[in-house]
């Protein structure tokens, strides 16, 4: 049974959010606990399926902001 | 000077000194995030470009006029502005957009795709199209927790602060949300629990 504040801990761990201490602490309690590690893991790969998950805006859109941020300096 | 391997903090010093070069890099490098974060909030392509040059826009004016604030990250900044108006947005309109999303062809946008065959993009398009559906049936807080800081980039504390909870129910909130994605994921059949830590 793991307990909640170390879920707490993984969640941090994954997003790095730890400090160093803590983190290398954590990293110790990885290593000893095989369930903790396992449920890491499949964290972790999920967290690359959001990061591939990126929609891109359309390049008209990004162009009307850099034409605004050109025009705008020409007036200052 | 090669601007790429500048920080997000040098390339706004440079862009607020009149570097245009460099705001164009701030954007082509985080236009995706925020828009995403958008997208997840707002449902529709449309209103989430809009929103896109809205945020952009805010955020040109303040570093122009010098009310950046240094302190914190330029990404979780970009997108805090970007959620509050998407939030403002969603508000505002008082209703539930239907969900709109593009064919896919924004995909050949992304080098990272070029060279991939029409079948593959498919699949890939469908695989993110699910997970986005995956997303929106989550309970609400562990939806917003999930887009705060995994899309706007935005730290638990600030999450905390920013919904009026303590930083265990956020850290909390935010575990449920992987848990439940990756339930959904593995198990489409599985009822999802509407209420399973939902406040």
């Amino acid at each position: 049974m793991i307990k909640t504040s170390t879920h707490n801990d993984l969640i941090q761990y994954i997003y790095d959010e730890l400090a160093l201490g803590e983190k290398q602490l954590f990293e110790q309690t990885l290593a000893q606990n095989h369930e903790l590690a396992e449920h890491c893991a499949e964290l972790l790969i999920l967290q690359e399926k959001l990061n591939t998950e990126l929609k891109v805006p359309s390049e008209k859109t990004i162009n009307s902001i850099l034409t605004y941020s050109k025009n705008l300096s020409l007036q200052q | 000077m090669n601007t790429i391997q500048l920080s997000d903090s040098e390339l706004v010093s440079l862009y607020i000194a009149g570097n245009e070069n460099a705001f164009e890099l701030l954007v082509k490098r985080h236009k995706n995030k925020v828009f995403t974060t958008i997208l997840l909030i707002v449902k529709d392509t449309y209103t989430a470009e809009d929103l896109l040059q809205d945020t952009f826009i805010k955020a040109i004016h303040t570093m122009k006029s010098g009310r950046y604030n240094e302190e914190g990250k330029f990404s979780s900044w970009i997108c805090r502005i970007a959620h509050n108006l998407a939030i403002d947005f969603f508000r505002k309109e008082k209703r539930n957009p239907t969900i709109e999303m593009e064919d896919g062809s924004n995909v050949f946008n992304t080098l990272a795709f070029a060279e991939e065959s029409i079948e593959s993009l498919q699949i890939k398009e469908d695989t993110h199209k699910r997970l986005r559906e995956l997303i929106q049936q989550l309970p609400e807080a562990q939806k917003e927790v999930l887009i705060m800081r995994h899309y706007a980039d935005m730290s638990f504390q600030e999450i905390a602060e920013t919904t009026g909870v303590s930083i265990n129910t956020a850290l909390g909130r935010m575990r449920y949300a992987l848990i439940n994605l990756r339930k959904k994921m593995t198990n489409p059949s599985i009822d999802y629990d509407k209420n399973l830590y939902s406040q």
